[in-house]
């Protein structure tokens, strides 16, 4: 905790544009940018800040509305949500937005923060010969065996894909099947496809309060424009790869424009008139994170790159970043006539660029995982933000802070001023060298005879290491083994585990058995002969044994471990293990 | 006719010439028909624990207990400059492990092996209590077991017939009040029979005697309570003696407390300030060497060590350390001077030859490597040696590019030192050479697990597993790298080529 205070000095150099409003790192928030959003509720001028809680993933899914800096409601959400927006369904007044939170097929809008309507997705259409053989078997035509094999078939050929019960029943065991069908068959087959993201786009008016349509891209490459009273599908585009990210523009009536970052790693613009896209942008990488400014599109890839593009597709700037982008979000602010791109890294800051220009850094405690600028309480400029461990960030942006548009990144490296420190060659050495110049003769043939019999004598204490195995790895062509050991413990017991691997391309090695030689005084071991499996070829086998110490006199020796082969006398690998000496007692 | 010496002269003067066990036998003859001399009694006492005396300042391991169980951490990441946990966190002037190896606890290794060298604080509890605490490097449980176990317990071993003195029954309030007999007494306590408990009960009874006015019972009071792991006490101890008197000793025991409480600075400072008492004391500037090398800062370390050569020009300790740092800094021919002075001064042993042999061969004196080397090789002690003895020509011979040699050599090491890490990655390149991939990946591996504080089997895991096309065990390897070394470059490019081959579509 000692960096606490130094951490707090930085953040006032680096971070004098804005207010640090609130910081609750135990907040219990788990969301993404997606999932979040600021809006007036209760039509009294006061925006609250809506997330849609992750929860830990599987459990705990809540969505929540925070006021101020304290939690306001929390609604438990029945599924993970996978976007959520504020939106003006109708005309009545007082004037207060709707939160839609989609999450699998389904839609639930809220309105005054109660469950209002629930809109489902349009099941697919399902694949007719699949629908012929379930038909088969509900009228017990064939066995569960030629169902698997049917659906088998249909599944490698057919282009519409399989439902969900199928592909689930080819998954089972065979004794299950029977079961399985018996309870399913007599439901109608649907094929139904998920949510992946949510966005919103004004219906006949560009004003700020104006009714907006629910903005839609699904699992199955599809986008939905939905009326937003009667919740009737407006619209229906198709795209070439399943979306994960949406911005939209315009308005339905008159002229919109749907910008969409798919999983293929292209992002496709979308127009009223058309029902296919009609530009792409092909990336080099994946898409992390999709922000329009003004007639741009802004896309943070995974490759650390931060890429500016038109709305026709043509690529501006790249700007490579310092860490992996993990999420982006706009920042508008129309009183200044101000806007920029806000990334967040994963190196626990968030950086501001205004079109290729770093305008500012903000340093965060932790890593931030979503981003939202607006009017939050009666404040215009608030950045909110949530990070991987949970917790919340609230700075309010200072009504004197300036920003400049100068390139706030650093010039050249530091490393070009730094010299090398190279030592300097000594007197001695020199004088040594002159040695080396005068008996250049003497000291190579001095060197040659050394070395021969150097190399006689390392030949024969490795023949005598190779004639009775001492090395802890055999080169022999029939069984190459490697072994090594370590000792756990502290005493009288130990555990000795000893590291076994087949290092052969292919061959397994079989018949093999291991046995220690110990002093028996000093220590004793359960089994000090045991055979082992046969081994895979570059598979660790870790194989446990127990030795306890017999002796309290603080003393060690050296236990060694024999592998041996089926009918061979010598062993084919030695290892010497130094035990450690035993600290604790026998106990009697 | 010849007249015996007195029997007790007789014995003071084996005392003197060192020969303990005569004057131990001396006395208790003395003992046995005159049980009441206080003389004798005391003689023996101070034989007895001088057979078994061991440096109290010198001796000093952190146990496994001490340090995985250290509840007195408040600072998990402390200050840059200010810690001996982590090596990491000092002013970086240190050389980088791609020229000076480290040790498990990240820290270059060391030109002189001392008990707190051997092997630093280890990461997890798993690497505590693993093979490398054996016999000859072991770290004990605790301190309070360990070294003293082994080496001050001698009452267990020596005298089957019972102990000399049998604590339990000592009154030990009566020999308080004793002081010619009490500071023996005391010692052997403390020394032979290893009972702090007891020895802190006579030192406490004693310094009240003294009415607290003995520097020389509060140093004894600090000693007990340091083994006992109470160091605040003892620093309150040392800091009154000191008051009192000022001794070497003391500024020794007081700085090893602040090193065990990991204030190095502090310790510094109090090395400084012995430094005024005692100008040019060697124990004190040795200490001084010892903390800034620990604290890798080795510039300023040597500068210490240099002080203390100035002090005493056959201190073994500074000539080695100052060495090894001129091998490492690419100055062999000037370590080789410093290693040819220890031969001079007699220092004759295999890790002497092994360094004058590695010295000789980078410094281009051909002629004397191999010969040094042999002799290292007639001097061995033990297979530990041996196995290094044999690493280092392996070095050598692929210098010359004699792989032939320099694999049977790696081999050898292996043989003689089945956990030889190093040893084990340099024969992984080799087999890497001949083409033979799976016993290359094998070696490799196995050198990662004896010893994941080297950064070099990862990388060359990485590299081989990049080569062969497993981009994801190369990316997993060269990250484990990245911890083993951060400022790596290779490794720092092989991330980066990843990194972009897995972000590309």
């Amino acid at each position: 905790m000692s960096s606490a205070p130094e951490m707090k000095g930085n953040a006032e150099i680096n971070n004098s544009k804005w207010l640090d409003a609130h910081y609750d790192p135990v907040a219990n928030l788990y969301t993404f940018s997606s999932c979040i959003a600021l809006a007036d509720l209760h039509g009294d001028g006061e925006n609250k800040l809506v997330v849609g809680d992750l929860g830990t993933g599987s459990c705990n899914m809540k969505l929540k509305v925070y006021r101020g800096t304290g939690l306001m409601s929390e609604n438990t959400l029945l599924d993970l949500p996978t976007g959520l927006v504020a939106f003006l369904m109708d005309q009545h007044e007082p004037r207060t937005p709707a939160i839609a939170v989609a999450s699998g097929p389904f839609i639930y809008v809220y309105k005054n923060l109660r469950p209002y309507f629930k809109f489902t997705l349009p099941p697919l259409d399902v694949n007719a010969l699949e629908q012929d053989v379930w038909n088969q078997a509900r009228e017990d035509m064939i066995d569960p065996l030629s169902l698997k094999e049917m659906l088998d078939g249909i599944r490698d050929k057919a282009d519409i894909p399989l439902s969900v019960r199928s592909l689930r029943f080819l998954m089972l065991d065979p004794q299950d099947m029977e079961a399985f069908v018996n309870l399913y068959k007599e439901q109608p087959i649907r094929r139904q496809t998920v949510i992946t993201c949510i966005s919103t786009l004004k219906k006949n008016m560009a004003d700020e309060d104006a009714v907006s349509c629910l903005v839609i891209g699904t699992e199955s490459k599809d986008v939905y424009i939905l009326d937003p009273e009667a919740f009737t599908i407006l619209s229906k585009m198709s795209l070439p790869s399943a979306p994960t990210q949406m911005d939209v523009t315009g308005q339905f009536d008159v002229e919109f424009r749907i910008t969409v970052a798919c999983r293929n790693g292209n992002i496709y613009i979308l127009r009223r008139d058309s029902q296919k896209p009609k530009y792409c942008i092909e990336l080099s990488s994946h898409p992390v994170g999709l922000v329009r400014i003004g007639k741009n599109v802004v896309v943070g890839c995974a490759q650390e790159t931060l890429q500016g593009f038109t709305q026709k597709g043509k690529k501006l700037w790249t700007v490579c970043l310092p860490a992996p982008v993990t999420t982006m979000g706009v920042m508008d602010l129309p009183t200044r006539g101000f806007q920029a791109v806000l990334v967040g890294l994963a190196n626990c800051e968030v950086h501001l660029y205004r079109d290729k220009n770093l305008v500012s850094t903000i340093k965060t405690p932790d890593v931030v995982t979503s981003i939202c600028f607006g009017r939050y309480g009666r404040e215009d400029g608030t950045l909110i933000m949530t990070t991987k461990g949970g917790g919340l960030i609230v700075k309010i942006l200072k009504r004197t802070a300036v920003i400049d548009d100068k390139d706030a990144a650093p010039g050249p490296p530091l490393a070009q001023s730094i010299r090398l420190n190279v030592p300097k060659k000594t007197k001695l050495y020199v004088d040594q060298t002159m040695r080396e110049r005068e008996n250049a003769v003497a000291m190579h043939r001095a060197f040659q005879m050394d070395l021969s019999r150097l190399r006689l004598a390392a030949a024969r204490a490795y023949v005598k290491a190779l004639e009775s195995s001492l090395t802890p790895m055999s080169s022999s062509l029939s069984e190459p083994l490697k072994m090594n050991a370590v000792v756990q413990g502290l005493g009288p017991s130990f555990k000795l585990t000893l590291n076994i691997q087949n290092t052969a391309a292919c061959r397994p090695v079989m018949n093999l058995a291991i046995s220690f030689l110990y002093d028996e005084s000093l220590y004793s071991m359960r089994t000090a002969f045991f055979k082992i499996p046969l081994l895979v070829p570059g598979l660790n086998y870790p194989i446990d044994t127990f030795v306890e110490c017999l002796s309290d006199k603080g003393i060690s020796d050296i236990i060694k471990v024999f592998v041996l082969r089926e009918g061979k006398s010598a062993p084919l690998l030695t290892a010497h293990i130094n035990m450690p000496v035993s600290e604790g007692l026998p106990l009697n | 006719m010849e007249v015996p010496m007195d029997p007790l002269f007789l014995a003071w003067s084996y005392f003197r010439r060192r020969k303990f066990q005569l004057c131990s036998d001396i006395c208790s003859k003395v003992l046995e028909d005159s049980p009441y001399d206080q003389a004798a009694w005391s003689l023996k006492t101070r034989a007895v624990t001088e057979m078994v005396y061991i440096d109290e300042v010198e001796v000093d391991q952190e146990g496994i207990a001490e340090m995985t169980l250290d509840e007195s951490s408040i600072a998990q990441v402390a200050r840059p400059g200010t810690s001996l946990r982590l090596p990491g966190t000092s002013h970086g002037v240190g050389p980088t492990p791609a020229i000076r190896p480290m040790t498990q606890s990240g820290r270059p290794i060391t030109g002189f092996v001392r008990p707190s060298t051997q092997s630093g604080r280890p990461g997890t509890m798993e690497q505590a209590i693993r093979t490398p605490r054996t016999a000859h490097t072991a770290r004990p449980v605790t301190s309070a077991s360990g070294r003293f176990v082994r080496l001050g317990t001698a009452s267990m071993l020596t005298n089957p017939e019972g102990p000399f003195i049998n604590l339990s029954r000592l009154n030990l309030a009566k020999y308080a009040q004793k002081p010619n007999l009490s500071r023996t007494l005391f010692e052997y306590i403390f020394h032979h029979e290893n009972d702090v408990k007891n020895a802190l009960d006579l030192a406490a009874l004693a310094t009240e005697n003294a009415q607290f006015k003995d520097w020389w019972w509060k140093v004894q009071l600090g000693k007990c309570y340091y083994r006992l792991g109470l160091y605040r006490e003892s620093e309150k101890q040392f800091r009154s003696a000191l008051n009192q008197q000022e001794m070497v000793d003391v500024y020794l025991y007081l700085a090893k407390v602040y090193q065990r409480l990991d204030q190095p600075i502090t310790a510094l400072n109090l090395f400084k300030q012995g430094l005024d008492h005692f100008p040019g004391e060697v124990t004190l500037l040795t200490g001084i060497a010892r903390i800034h090398e620990e604290m890798n800062n080795i510039t300023s370390a040597t500068e210490y060590y240099k002080d203390v050569l100035k002090q005493d020009n056959t201190h073994v300790e500074a000539i080695a350390c100052i060495g090894s740092n001129h091998f490492y800094t690419d100055q062999p021919e000037i370590a080789l001077r410093f290693y040819r002075r220890l031969l001079q001064m007699g220092v004759y042993n295999c890790q002497l030859y092994n360094n004058l042999g590695l010295c000789c061969f980078y410094a281009q004196q051909y002629d004397m490597t191999l010969s040094s080397f042999e002799r290292a090789l007639a001097l061995v002690a033990n297979d530990e040696e041996q196995a290094d003895v044999w690493y280092n020509i392996g070095h050598v011979a692929v210098g010359i590019g004699d792989l032939t040699l320099a694999y049977q050599c790696f081999k050898l090491a292996l043989a003689f030192n089945n956990d030889h890490a190093e040893a084990y990655n340099n024969l992984a390149v080799l087999e890497l050479r001949k083409g033979r991939i799976e016993q290359s990946k094998a070696f490799l591996q196995t050198a990662a697990s004896l010893a994941p504080h080297m950064y070099e089997p990862h990388f060359n895991y990485s590299t081989l597993s990049d080569k062969i096309g497993d981009l994801q065990s190369s990316y997993t390897a060269a990250l484990r790298s990245e911890d083993a070394f951060p400022e790596h470059v290779d490794t720092q490019q092989i991330l980066k080529h990843l990194r972009q081959h897995f972000a590309v579509l």
